[in-house]
């Protein structure tokens, strides 16, 4: 089974045979105007593959958060454009869901752990009478059946973190954009989160675009990682990782080609 | 418990003193009374049914005050504080509406709705509105924009982003503004029955001093304080109980 994920890992990049899910052309952003404008992010290309997970990694100020919120449609570029199944990203869509890095800021805690993340069957219009039954399986998906009735802020944040990507995945959308998703969490639990993603995304057949500040994590769970240089911020490379799925924390992390892929988009991180 | 004895340790000693003083002839007995006769005057009042009528009256008519200012305020304030142009658009309005003194509206209030308990309402209503609709312009302005992004995200209408995000992200601020206005509303409701409206505590008590009853008076407006007291207590209790997430969120 293993072996086989394995070898569809391998058959996945290259040359993407079906159109891209998700496509940046040229797009840029400046904000101010005039002489003060200064601009964030510069010219950037680059397309996802249906099931392909690409991660985005960059230093602060890169504007990589920023190039996520345009492939969500929360922020328009000043040019350039955002493509989605080859239709030009206007809006925010529901078949592009978004994890938010500040989970604690994105829960509603007013409401418990299983009605906030029925808030996405309300916002399909799903019957009332239908949501426990669809979110019971979620909440045991992300180990989350016991804590179905308490707030949010009864939970750690890496539990708040799985309420919320419970909810993007109760969206049923073809795309999870994640911002920094662990950024804020201890090291064992964002190892753990990262095992759970990349579980996830295999299982469920989703396209991810991640974007992180963490260069072995983007390497760690990408198929391809977009590394991106700062002031102004552009896309500096793109490589191809070739690693064995399903990864694992110790095996991959100390594998020849994991360190090299290290090394070599290190230089981008440094200003 | 040891709080509410520790809070009527205060309240019992100024009795003691005051009927002290009444006994021993320092405080005049025509203004002053003295806790047992008021103590006395109540009782008969609420045996006669008197006080509890009057209470009806004066309760009924603030509590239909303030749901219509809490209604309109949470309404529009909702509206203002999401729409910047809609406030800058009302701004004036507000400012010269706002400082007019709710009691300078008793004359109008008469003339509309004659001597009746609306008129003591509407009274309360324009009192009320004020510190329910700034207060929730500030709460809803102060929601965390990354809520509304999730709402948009997940694809709800405007409609939705403010029926399932914006206002319960405001009730903490809201429940403020309604326990703020709620002492208004008696305040101003017992004002406009004092000044006109022949019915309710506040004429219960015009009568009792044209009468020189002090006592009566003395009863009537520990009365009133208990009511009020009740009342907050009350509005504390619900909010206790609908945002318990919030209190839950703050430690101590």
């Amino acid at each position: 089974m293993q072996s086989l994920a394995a070898f569809f890992s391998l058959a996945k990049p290259g040359a993407p045979l079906s159109p891209p899910v998700l496509e940046a052309s040229a797009i840029s952003i400046a904000f101010g105007a005039g002489a003060a404008a200064s601009t964030i992010l510069a010219d950037a290309s680059f397309s996802v593959a249906r099931h392909e997970f690409v991660c985005i990694v960059g230093p602060s100020g890169c504007g990589k958060t920023t190039l996520l919120r345009m492939m969500a449609g929360l922020l328009p570029p000043s040019s350039g454009e955002a493509r989605f199944n080859g239709k030009p990203i206007d809006g925010p869509q529901t078949e592009l869901a978004m994890v938010f890095q500040d989970y604690g800021r994105a829960l509603l805690p007013w409401r418990s752990v299983a009605d906030n993340i029925a808030l996405a069957f309300e916002a399909r219009k799903l019957p009332k009478a239908s949501h426990a039954a669809l979110v019971a399986p979620l909440l045991a998906k992300m180990h989350l059946t016991e804590h179905a009735g308490k707030f949010p802020s009864e939970l750690s944040g890496g539990m708040q973190q799985r309420v919320q990507i419970a909810r993007c995945l109760a969206q049923e959308p073809q795309v999870l954009l994640m911002d920094e998703p662990f950024g804020a969490l201890d090291a064992i639990t964002r190892h753990e989160l990262q095992d759970e993603v990349a579980r996830l995304a295999r299982e469920e057949a989703r396209t991810v675009l991640f974007v992180t500040h963490d260069l072995e994590e983007a390497i760690y769970l990408g198929d391809r990682v977009i590394a991106l240089a700062a002031n102004p911020g552009r896309i500096a490379e793109i490589v191809e990782i070739d690693l064995p799925q399903p990864r694992k924390q110790l095996d991959t992390r100390e594998d020849r080609r994991f360190l090299e892929y290290r090394h070599r988009l290190y230089k981008h991180l440094e200003h | 418990m040891r709080r509410w004895s520790l809070g009527a340790t205060l309240p019992l000693a100024l009795a003691i003193l005051w009927e002290w003083l009444s006994r021993a002839g320092v405080l005049s007995e025509d203004g002053f009374s003295r806790p047992s006769r008021a103590a006395a005057a109540a009782l008969r009042a609420l045996a006669d049914g008197t006080l509890i009528e009057q209470t009806l009256q004066t309760f009924s008519a603030a509590l239909l005050g303030l749901t219509v200012a809490a209604v309109a305020g949470v309404l529009l304030g909702t509206l203002l504080g999401l729409f910047r142009s809609l406030e800058r658009a009302t701004a004036l309005t507000v400012d010269v509406l706002r400082p007019v003194p709710s009691v300078a509206l008793i004359p109008l209030a008469l003339l509309v709705f004659g001597f009746s308990r609306n008129m003591s309402a509407a009274v309360a209503a324009f009192a009320c509105f004020w510190p329910v609709l700034i207060i929730t312009i500030a709460a809803v302005r102060s929601i965390d924009p990354r809520l509304i992004e999730v709402g948009r995200m997940l694809g709800f209408s405007l409609r939705e982003r403010i029926w399932k995000l914006a206002l319960p992200a405001a009730t903490p601020g809201i429940f403020v503004g309604i326990r703020v206005a709620a002492g208004i509303a008696i305040v101003v409701t017992v004002t406009s029955e004092i000044v006109t409206n022949p019915r309710g505590l506040g004429y219960g008590m015009i009568v009792a001093q044209q009468s020189l009853q002090a006592d009566l008076v003395w009863a009537t407006l520990l009365w009133i304080g208990m009511v009020g007291w009740l009342c907050n207590w009350g509005l504390a209790c619900l909010e206790r109980r609908c945002l318990r997430w919030y209190w839950m969120a703050r430690p101590g």
